[in-house]
């Protein structure tokens, strides 16, 4: 069969399903995972050998003929999206049913069919039109998506923040597109373009229209609300798919088009900012998946940093270590997927038991909630980019790319150093971050009283959480296996770069990562029954010998994020309300921090206040009044003649 | 055969040596200090007690309070052998094997610092929160550290970067790496392993609750992690390359004892600094490496 066929069945059922979804959440949820099934053969049947699928359809769709490509570019992220798609659809049929939401959840699943649906047509489009009708579309529907339960204010208030920003970003791929089309005179895209040199420059627009999605750092204000407010599967694939649409636009355009010189230098550059800024303002949060979701813009920053080096390896003759960047870029584009998506499934299931994201109102969960307590420490793990497992991976190939830059003493060192160090300081404090996280939510004493009676998730969520730890622990421990598929999509970007086996360190460290991982789970059991043995007697924590600790004395996620916070100061702008204790006998004090959305309240906003006030200064012009209109007129003729007649117009 | 044989050898020197480094340094701080000083085997004899010892854990504490430490173990003692011995080279090595290295310091200290989360004791947040915040600044240290060793040498494996004479920035590295050393391994001047001020301390406040094996384990980590910093600070500055097997050999040993006389003599001169100072500190360390780097980007082509 070929990879045609298994789309075609994909979108059939997807289709279907999308019909059928509101009334039957049975057969929706079959028909989706089939689709989600059929698309991820014809990928891997694309990824591990089949030669790239192109179809052309005999009639025209909005005036244009279709045309359908699947290549090892657009088979890579459709790996991405129907497993964290499949893995949502689960998640969901138990996370937001109809007993709960009798209102949404059938609307949920229609806009959920559609949105897999149109991010996958966006993936196969190779035709500018149809791809932003794609775009719109998938725009579109994750807003309906985001704003499923939108009796709340703040679910409303982030939708309508989404999908301003993704419309700005719009803006600019509609002139990209439509400046693309006028320029070759057609809608077609291809690897062709690559030949036209002049239409370099239009890189620019392309890199601003699909940073706002990808949430590059200064374009990055819509992600954190909305997806902290969008139900948890939503926000699972907001980050793992959603996301990353903006990383394939920009990974799809740079190897399409010609490259302006600066690119690669912007694009690392973007990346290493977006890379520490974005963890520093997760460390800061106290909202648990607004955490997750500036470490999206963290993960998006490392995957920039190492298409950036792809870039500049390509100007400088197609240096090795450009490659290795470029599949350390792209690979993170499957293991940001996996293990980000699991943490928000792990948040949902937080979320779903304690009826919280606030961090200081949980803790202590691991005891009610096992398993996902074990899941998320697993996605901490591997979201830190800690051996073995899969996030180590790809981070280290973007080092190795980065490495391979300054040892060839190439000028694109002069970017690599400072990119390669804050990366360190990026994955030092991710760490910091998701011990912070881990640690508040499910260690400790339950702060509450909700966080005490929670309750372990059904199996139906847990499934998709083990499905996507198993996709972490595989890509962590044999990443040799996947090296082909990656291969296949670096030859997309770069034709100078397909085939050739692995690297031989990638086989090597995947040698190192299964005897590492072996011997930690040995040396874990072997302490254990050590302890065991000796005895282990259960009291107290020791509190300095204080007797009577308390669930509210224990370190909150503000107080372990203090020093850090204090080092980002400059850029966080934390807002400290403080009433000290007065008096012999204090009646009260209160001490609150907030980090606000720094970029979004302190620049757009009052930049946009000032717009208001231009326009409405401006709108005093219009009252109704024909008198004065008949005197603007007079005076714009007047005006005219004064042009016309001092030989300003010729 | 023989690989296993070496890899047998290393592992053994790795453990039975690492608790010497701690015994060292205090003998050093009691003869300043003009006392006699607990005998140099100490750890050894603390290490066996511990081992031998029943565990009492919080009622809050889950398995991860076991297993933290002991991956954080075995992620130390991983690091340790991707580390060539002087002339023995190392036993493996691969394109990039320093990233790894780097990368399992950090899984160590995942693995503490998770442990000591899982009390719900303010002390032991405080001192995790220390831990992983000042590690960002060490680790940007590390790296340019590293940076500057594969800028000299062209190569981004340990058993090629270490190898060969040092480079113009020898000084310069030395001073930053031994910072980061101090500071790794919660030494004076950012922590004080001997007070028993819990608001004061860092590594020492994590491991509050712990007792027992898994204590045990933690303080031969830590013994593990203090030798891995002394034989890395020691190769990356000496030029070692030039001398014969039996030479280098000494030299390493005389690197990794002048490192540990160093910290003793530091312990015994200074006092913790004020923890608002700890950063400027660290911040010095990694612009030492920095300017290592600088001055290895001029010095040439390798």
């Amino acid at each position: 069969m070929t990879p045609g066929l298994f789309l075609l069945l994909a979108a059939a059922s997807l289709v279907v399903g999308m019909a059928s979804g509101p009334r039957w959440p049975r057969l929706w949820l079959a028909l989706t995972l089939i689709g989600a099934g059929a698309a991820l053969l014809a990928a891997g049947l694309v990824l591990f050998g089949a030669p790239d699928w192109e179809w052309w359809s005999g009639f025209p769709v909005g005036g244009e003929k279709l045309h359908l490509r699947l290549d090892g570019l657009s088979a890579l992220f459709l790996v991405l999206l129907a497993t964290v798609g499949g893995a949502g659809t689960v998640y969901a049929h138990e996370y937001w049913p109809d007993r709960l939401y009798p209102d949404s959840a059938p609307r949920g699943r229609f806009w959920w069919s559609t949105l897999l649906l149109s991010l996958g047509w966006v993936l196969v489009s190779s035709n500018g039109l149809h791809f932003l009708l794609g775009w719109e579309l998938f725009t579109v529907s994750a807003y309906f998506l985001v704003t499923l339960d939108r009796t709340r204010r703040d679910v409303r208030a982030a939708g309508w923040l989404y999908l301003v920003a993704s419309h700005a970003g719009t803006a600019c791929l509609f002139a990209f597109f439509a400046l693309l089309a006028a320029r070759t005179g057609s809608w077609e895209l291809g690897p062709m373009l690559r030949e036209q040199t002049g239409l370099a420059p239009l890189f620019w627009l392309a890199l601003a229209g699909f940073g706002v999605k990808a949430g590059v750092f200064p374009l990055h204000i819509w992600l954190p609300s909305a997806h902290a407010n969008a139900p948890s599967h939503v926000s699972a694939i907001l980050s793992g798919v959603a996301v990353k649409m903006g990383i394939y636009g920009l990974v799809r355009f740079s190897g399409w088009l010609p490259m302006p010189a600066a690119a690669g230098w912007v694009v690392l550059g973007l990346g290493a900012v977006s890379a520490l800024l974005g963890i520093a303002f997760a460390m800061a949060q106290n909202d648990l998946k607004r955490l997750l979701a500036y470490c999206t813009v963290e993960n998006i920053g490392i995957i920039l940093v190492g298409l950036g080096a792809a870039l500049l390896g390509v100007a400088q003759g197609d240096a090795a270590w450009g490659r290795l960047a470029l599949a350390g870029a792209l690979l993170h584009v499957w293991n940001h997927g996996a293990f980000k998506s699991l943490l928000f499934l792990g948040a949902g299931s937080v979320l779903h038991a304690t009826g919280t994201r606030e961090m200081s109102r949980l803790g202590g969960l691991w005891r009610v909630m096992p398993w996902t307590a074990g899941l998320f420490a697993l996605g901490a793990v591997a979201v830190s980019g800690l051996p073995p497992l899969n996030g180590f991976v790809s981070e280290w190939l973007v080092y190795l790319g980065l490495f391979g830059a300054v040892t060839g003493r190439s000028a694109a060192a002069w970017m690599a150093l400072p990119a390669a160090i804050m990366l360190a300081a990026a994955g030092a404090l991710a760490l910091a971050t998701f011990v912070k996280a881990g640690a508040v939510v499910f260690l400790g004493a339950p702060r509450t009283q909700a966080a005490e009676h929670a309750h372990e998730c059904g199996l139906g969520m847990r499934v998709p959480m083990l499905t996507l730890a198993g996709v972490c622990v595989a890509l962590g421990l044999a990443p040799g296996l996947f090296w082909q598929a990656i291969s296949r999509a670096t030859g997309a970007w770069h034709p100078a770069w397909a085939g050739a086996g692995a690297p031989a360190p990638l086989f090597t460290l995947g040698a190192v990562q299964i005897i590492l991982a072996l011997f930690a789970v040995l040396a874990a059991a072997w302490l254990w029954s050590r302890a065991l043995a000796n005895g282990v007697r259960r009291d107290l924590t020791w509190d300095c010998g204080y007797a009577a600790p308390a669930a509210r004395m224990q370190y909150t996620s503000g107080s372990f994020s203090g020093i850090t916070a204090g080092w980002f100061g400059w850029i966080l702008r934390p807002e400290r309300l403080l009433r000290r204790p007065r008096g012999p006998l204090p009646a009260g004090a209160t001490r609150v921090e907030r980090v606000p959305e720094t970029v979004l309240e302190k620049v757009i906003l009052p930049v946009g206040d000032v717009v208001l006030q231009a326009s409405t200064a401006v709108r005093r012009l219009q009252h109704g009044r024909l008198q004065f209109y008949v005197l603007y007129v007079v005076a714009g003729l007047a005006a005219i003649a004064a042009l016309v007649l001092t030989g300003g117009v010729r | 055969m023989i690989t296993v044989l070496d890899i047998v050898a290393r592992l053994a020197l790795w453990l039975v040596l690492a608790p010497l480094l701690p015994g060292l340094i205090n003998k050093v701080k009691a003869w300043v200090a003009g006392r006699r000083g607990p005998p140099v085997l100490q750890l050894y004899y603390d290490l066996a007690r511990l081992w031998q010892k029943g565990v009492v854990m919080s009622t809050l504490a889950s398995p991860g309070f076991v297993a933290g430490p002991a991956v954080a173990w075995v992620a130390l003692l991983g690091a340790a052998m991707l580390l060539p011995l002087g002339p023995a080279g190392a036993v493996f090595s691969f394109h990039g094997d320093v990233l790894l290295l780097i990368y399992l310091l950090a899984l160590a200290r995942f693995g503490t610092t998770w442990a000591a989360m899982e009390t719900g004791s303010a002390f032991e947040g405080m001192g995790a929160a220390r831990e992983v915040s000042y590690a960002v600044l060490a680790e940007a240290a590390m790296i340019a550290a590293v940076l500057t060793l594969s800028v000299q040498t062209g190569s981004i494996s340990l058993a090629t970067m270490l190898e060969p004479t040092a480079g113009a920035g020898a000084a310069l590295l030395a001073g930053g790496l031994f910072t980061v050393l101090l500071a790794e391994n919660c030494r004076v001047p950012f922590d004080d392993p001997n007070t028993h001020l819990e608001l004061t301390m860092i590594h020492e406040a994590m491991v509050l609750d712990h007792s027992g094996p898994p204590l045990a384990v933690i303080l031969h980590g830590a013994a593990v992690k203090l030798l891995l910093f002394s034989v890395l600070l020691t190769q990356a500055v000496l030029p070692m390359g030039d001398l014969s097997p039996l030479a280098a050999a000494g030299a390493l040993a005389g690197g990794v004892l002048a490192v540990t006389v160093g910290v003793g003599a530091v312990e015994s001169l200074l006092a913790r600094f004020a923890f608002r100072r700890v950063p400027l500190l660290l911040t010095t360390a990694f612009l030492l490496c920095l300017f290592a780097l600088l001055v290895a980007w001029r010095g040439g082509a390798p």
